[in-house]
């Protein structure tokens, strides 16, 4: 199966300034891709180019098979912009619609059902709209023709942590439909639960592209066991994995590498009352990613843009 | 209707009502005091106008046959200078609400990212700015030959809608001129001073002009020559200059084009 999105030595120079370079990326059909990096790192930059807002200043893409200048390939993407500007006293059910009829004509029934879900006001004139209520319209309008692709920039901001968490329910069956999804964000918590791969893009250029499942495989969980009666030290010893081993009578806490297999198997040689396991901190790893980035860059004396 | 052009025409709703009603309002209340003139030939007939200095009545469209005739009036009050300067205004309004406006604010971005080319959006956009301005110019022209049959004018309704299309592909013209710089430059501020710079220009070259050598061929390049050298309202439809004029609009809808399908949007 082709890739929806490929790319091949992508860069975009505003000027003299670098927004992105030599990006080379895949997006594979049916995953959930999470774009992760800071402000101004490149993020908006790459989506705006695979809609052919901007023009690349060298490299190559693809977008579902096609170029993007082709503008039959934008009727299969649902695209929410990183600042969604409405206006005016045209109320939000107008506006819908006649992105619908552009779009080659929506059912009223699926943008009614998606206000509902996301209980945004339609009736309301689009100048008056909040933050919060402008991002709903944005989520529907990306979202109502039931595209291929969905390429969300910064879909969360402004939202409500209810809304969030439905607005990660349709992007659960977005995923379960088949279909793929691009979303950026600057905070990994927001797209964590939901993506398959994240890549990370840092002052214009991509990092590392990982499998979540993979991150968390290298994320440090912190574990601690509760027993019924003091356990001997000894018995969790030189574990693999395991570190910062702390007994103290009938508790051990330990934070491990990888797989809390070995972990698990010594401490079910007693009798356990109570367990703990916190979720890996993926942000930690990020944030590796990131200062190894800047190490590498200051070991080039290449000057980072700001 | 195209989505786009009916989407822009709505959008425009309020404005057109405003202009339209603004510019009828200001037609119909000079032409309301055309009576009182008409009955002081010692103040406002031809011979008293000869006392104007001679630039001052270039300036004014040469004033000729006074305030007195019904199509000394109307030239002078309406069709010289008043009726176009308010048209060319409303039309550079409309003109930056196409591209450039709307690409300040930001509305621009999930537009383009619809399955329609660039070429078809500002074509759609260029259709509605016509529209705009043919509905103004008809409202108004509905006026004017309402009220010079009332105020008994005497000019032939074949002469006022003569020079009332003069009018409009004047309009449409600077309309599609503000259109085109925001398309290429995506700054509604350039547009609008260009439109004025080019405006004023050629309305001073083109009537100035006729009696200065040197400007003399500047003349062919003011837009306001292809209306206002035609002398529609005394001689009728200058089918040749109106040609002139809706080609140069055609020039730089061709022009804006390409202009806006190059370059980025929005950054």
């Amino acid at each position: 199966m082709t890739a929806v999105v490929e790319t091949e030595g992508l860069t975009k120079f505003y000027g003299g300034r670098r927004g992105l370079e030599d990006l080379d990326l895949e997006i594979r059909p049916g995953e959930v891709f999470g774009y992760l990096g800071p402000n101004g790192a490149g993020k908006t930059t790459t989506i705006r180019l695979l809609l052919d807002v901007i023009r690349p200043t060298r490299g190559r893409m693809t977008v579902l098979g096609a170029d993007p200048r082709d503008a039959a390939v934008r009727g299969r993407i649902g695209y929410l912009p990183g600042e969604l500007a409405l206006e005016g006293r045209e109320s939000a059910e107008r506006y819908l619609a006649f992105l619908g009829a552009v779009r080659g004509g929506v059912p009223e029934g699926r943008i009614r059902g998606l206000a509902e879900r996301l209980e945004a006001d339609l009736s309301a004139p689009m100048g008056k709209l909040s933050k919060g209520n402008r991002q709903k319209i944005g989520l529907i309008q990306a979202f109502m023709h039931e595209p291929e692709f969905l390429i969300l920039d910064e879909p969360t901001s402004g939202l409500d942590p209810l809304v969030q968490q439905e607005f990660l329910s349709m992007i659960r069956e977005v995923r379960a439909s088949g279909r793929t999804v691009l979303m950026s964000s600057h905070v990994l918590a927001e797209v964590e639960h939901v993506s398959d791969r994240v890549g990370i893009v840092r002052s214009g250029r991509l990092v590392a592209v990982e499998e979540v499942a993979a991150l968390r495989e290298k994320a440090v969980r912190r574990v601690e066991f509760h027993f019924d009666a003091p356990v001997p030290r000894e018995a969790f010893e030189d574990l693999p994995g395991v570190r910062d081993l702390r007994v103290e009578g009938a508790g051990v806490r330990c934070t491990i590498d990888g797989r809390p297999d070995a972990l698990v198997k010594a401490a079910a040689r007693f009798t356990v009352v109570h367990m703990v396991s916190a979720e890996p901190d993926l942000e930690e790893i990020f944030l590796t990613y990131y200062s190894g980035e800047e190490a590498r860059h200051a070991r080039a004396g290449v000057e980072g843009p700001a | 209707m195209p989505a786009l052009v009916s989407k822009g025409l709505r959008d425009n709703r309020r404005a057109l009502i405003g202009w339209t009603v603004g510019i009828g309002a200001f037609f119909a209340l000079y032409l309301s005091f055309y009576p009182n003139i008409a009955n002081n030939p010692d103040l406002y007939g031809d011979v008293a106008l000869t006392k104007f200095p001679g630039a001052m009545r270039d300036l004014m469209g040469g004033l000729e046959g006074g305030f007195t005739s019904g199509s000394g009036y109307l030239q002078a009050l309406v069709y010289q200078l008043f009726g176009p300067l308010l048209f060319i205004m409303c039309a550079t309004v409309l003109g930056n609400r196409a591209i450039a406006r709307p690409e300040e604010a930001g509305t621009l971005e999930l537009t383009l990212t619809l399955p329609i080319t660039r070429r078809r959006l500002l074509l759609e956009r260029f259709a509605a700015l016509a529209l705009s301005l043919l509905g103004v110019a008809a409202v108004t022209l509905v006026i004017v030959l309402a009220l010079s049959a009332a105020v008994g004018l005497g000019v032939p309704a074949g002469r006022i809608l003569a020079g009332h299309t003069g009018v409009l592909l004047l309009a449409l013209f600077f309309g599609t001129l503000c259109l085109t710089v925001g398309a290429a430059t995506r700054r509604p501020g350039v547009a609008l001073a260009v439109v004025g710079v080019v405006a004023v220009a050629g309305y001073v070259v083109e009537t100035m002009g006729k009696d200065v050598d040197a400007l003399s061929w500047l003349r062919w390049l003011s837009p306001f020559h292809y209306y206002l050298d035609g002398r529609p309202l005394q001689l009728g439809l200058p089918v040749w200059e109106y040609l002139v004029l809706a080609a140069a609009t055609a020039v730089l809808v061709l022009i804006a084009i390409p202009a806006f399908d190059r370059r980025d949007v929005g950054v």
